[in-house]
């Protein structure tokens, strides 16, 4: 994991209470977001609408935002799904639109849907996925045991995904996202819907991942979880965003906030987003 | 590479634990072939369908005349003559040869005298006795029959049966008219020879003459290339069928491909490091694959339990490389229109609607149901535009018309353009979905 970096856009002015989970003792950009602005069809308003943030390397970045704020827009660019309507975005120094292939080897995608075949096991998923990331053999088993071990479906890998509850779906998905150890992993509302047991588990699974050295951007409107897993956040309305930083100092900086969720509701107000 | 195969093996897979899809592609086809091919066996008199023929009447005697009454009567076929302009027997020919009809009954010139001839040289034999010297027979008078090589057994039989019908009656009464008007002149003759009383001998018959055509019905193939072998409904049947299973992999591959899309596994696919045509062409193999499956299921059904129940075993002819060529077209056919259906559609049930009424159109039009010769004009010219049609056209060839490689080339290339058109379609369909972030 040793790469050179470009750091080509204006330094990000640091909070002041800012600590990088420093990797190796340096920081190293993985991703640079610039004015990224992105609209569904003309006119209308853009979904996503000149978000700029950078994300360390090592650092667990949270996305928050009530829905339709554009959090799963701004993901599908990063992720190469989407093409940018303006502006740019730089995995590992590699610009996402001119190489969206360079930059597939670097990611992961854990979307918010379940991305798996529900008729295969979820041992064959991950088989699937893991031979189009071009593992074989028996690195590509292993990698397999290895994913399954993280979100602890070892016993359950070889029934079909459809027969699986809802909380197992969501670690089969993660597990799927991760198996070829990307650089960055991106997720999008991994724990929505689901038993607190598997959601836990996730969280750790993820507190793993990042102590193994990975990048997570992390989406998601649980604001407890954020304030677990993230050492940063973006708080996100309307396709912008409205507040960045640690989420202790976010607290602190708000008068009258005792945690995220008391911060979010008064930076978004408390009306409802049924999107 | 690695993403074709794995793609090829994961779609394999998929089909494999689809047991309703399963169903369509293999069962269907293999009890739709059975049930049809057992129900044409009576089409003709249950439905009552009058087959169009083409009469040719050379002779104009009287006899003529009286076969085609009574074909007329029997009320199964349309006769059909040309008065203006008496066609002669190569005409006929050439008019069954190029499609026009499906049938011809030529009565050949002096067919009248010829069977009046025979009928009275059989009658005079019979009369002589046993021991009589017989005259060297004068020729049987035959009565063509022409046929376009694809018409079904069912029809073929219908037609058939409706001129021996005509002909056995014919027959009878030339014999027994001769018989009538020599008998008497017999018994006169041999009269006077004798005393009267017991022991008047009878005049000697040999009934050998009763069993002895006048009138023999010739059936002929109008092949160009003089091949005599006939068409069986089976060999209609089975490649129809075949087809229509094939085009049916619409259901499931469009199934698969809109779950792809509604589940996001297509979404994790498009963030893979791996080619999008990769992934197409496993996906292609895979089910391709699947549809040479059950064409060589179809054959086997065609082969072993067809013949069970009472039809002719199938005759696929002698051109193994030919009928694969054809087949490996219509499979890719049938795999470039699921592929467009899954891109284009927006729900299952719109996937299965769409899919399942353009293929059972597409087989109305191209034959597989009710043959393109028995439907009226204006739908025979636009049968012309249903891949099934170019499909079956070519299994016909190879398997009834003697054709080869060469000669279902056209209806190959036709299957390889289509499937080449719904692909670069689906493609755009696709390119244009994921501009637009859906
Ligand atoms: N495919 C799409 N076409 C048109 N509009 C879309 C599409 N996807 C999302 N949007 C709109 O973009 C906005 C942001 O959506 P999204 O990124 O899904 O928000 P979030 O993930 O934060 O809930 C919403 O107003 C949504 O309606
Ligand atoms: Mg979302």
């Amino acid at each position: 994991m040793n790469s050179t970096v470009v750091h080509s856009g204006p330094p990000a002015d640091p909070l002041p209470d800012f600590q990088p989970l420093a990797v190796d003792g340096c920081e190293a950009v993985v991703l640079q977001v610039q004015q990224l602005v992105k609209s569904y069809g003309r006119g209308g308003r853009p979904a996503v609408d000149g978000l700029t943030f950078d994300v360390q390397e090592g650092e667990a970045f949270g996305l928050l935002g009530p829905n339709g704020a554009g959090k799963t827009t701004a993901i599908s660019v990063m992720c190469t799904l989407l093409r940018p309507t303006a502006g740019s975005v730089h995995l590992d120094g590699i610009d996402v639109q001119a190489e969206p292939g360079r930059v597939r080897r670097l990611l992961g995608l854990v979307p918010q849907e379940i991305a798996l075949y529900p008729r295969l096991t979820g041992r064959e998923n991950l088989r699937y996925f893991a031979r189009l990331y071009g593992l074989k053999g028996l690195e590509l088993e292993e990698r397999v045991a290895d994913a399954l071990e993280l979100v602890q479906l070892q016993e359950h890998a070889d029934r079909p995904v459809n027969s699986y509850s809802g909380g197992m779906k969501r670690r089969a998905n993660l597990a799927a996202g991760m198996l070829h150890q990307p650089r960055i992993l991106f997720l999008d509302e991994p724990t929505v819907g689901i038993d607190a047991q598997s959601r836990n588990l996730i969280l750790d699974s993820l507190s793993r991942l990042r102590q193994a050295g990975t990048t997570l951007v992390y989406t998601t409107h649980y604001m407890e979880e954020a304030q677990q897993l993230c050492n940063r956040v973006a708080i996100m309305d309307g396709g912008r965003i409205i507040a960045e930083g640690e989420p202790a100092a976010l607290i602190a900086g708000r008068a009258g906030c005792a945690n995220l969720e008391q911060l979010f509701l008064q930076l978004t107000g408390s009306h409802l987003r049924d999107d | 590479m690695s993403g074709f195969f794995a793609t090829f093996c994961k779609e394999l897979l998929l089909i494999r634990r689809d047991r309703a899809g399963l169903m369509l592609l293999f069962i269907m086809p293999a009890v739709l072939v059975l049930v049809v091919s057992l129900v044409q066996n009576n089409l003709l008199e249950t439905s009552g369908t009058a087959v169009p023929v083409l009469l040719v009447d050379e002779d104009g005697g009287e006899l003529a005349k009286r076969l085609t009454d009574g074909l007329q009567e029997l009320g199964a076929l349309t006769l059909v003559r040309q008065d203006g302009d008496p066609l002669d027997a190569t005409a006929a020919q050439d008019a069954v040869r190029g499609g026009d009809y499906q049938f011809a009954i030529v009565i050949p010139p002096g067919l009248t005298e010829e069977v009046r001839s025979r009928a009275r040289q059989l009658a005079e034999q019979s009369l002589a006795g046993e021991g009589a010297a017989a005259e060297p027979p004068l020729a049987t008078a035959e009565l063509a029959v022409y046929f376009d090589p694809t018409v079904q057994g069912a029809f073929r039989t219908a037609v058939l049966s409706s001129l021996r019908l005509v002909v056995l009656g014919l027959e009878t009464e030339e014999k027994g008219k001769v018989l009538a008007e020599l008998l008497p002149q017999r018994i006169e003759k041999l009269l006077p020879a004798l005393p009267f009383g017991f022991g008047t001998p009878r005049p000697q018959l040999s009934f050998h003459w009763n069993s002895e055509p006048v009138l023999a019905v010739r059936e002929q193939v109008a092949l160009a290339g003089g091949l005599t072998k006939l068409p069986t409904a089976v060999q209609q049947n089975v490649p129809a069928w075949a087809l229509f299973g094939m085009f049916f992999i619409v259901i499931p591959l469009s199934g698969t491909l809109l779950r792809e899309r509604q589940e996001g596994t297509l979404q994790r696919l498009r963030t893979l490091p791996v080619s999008p045509l990769a992934i197409l062409a496993g996906k292609v193999a895979a089910y391709v694959l699947i549809c040479l499956g059950q064409f060589g299921f179809m054959l086997l059904v065609g082969k072993t339990v067809l013949p069970l129940l009472g039809t002719p075993m199938l005759e696929i002819g002698s051109e193994p490389g030919a009928i694969f060529f054809l087949a490996l077209s219509a499979a890719l056919a049938a795999t470039g229109f699921g592929i467009l259906v899954g891109a284009l559609v927006g729900s299952y049930e719109q996937a299965t609607m769409v899919g399942s009424v353009a293929v059972v159109v597409a087989a109305a039009l191209g034959g597989v149901m009710v043959p393109v010769y028995v439907m009226p004009q204006a739908m025979q010219a636009i049968s012309l535009f249903s891949p099934l049609a170019w499909g079956l056209n070519g299994f016909l060839d190879l398997f009834v018309r003697g054709g080869d490689l060469i000669s279902v080339l056209p209806n190959a290339f036709g299957l390889l353009a289509f499937f080449a058109v719904t692909l670069t379609l689906a493609w755009i369909g696709f390119l244009q979905r994921n501009r637009r972030g859906g």
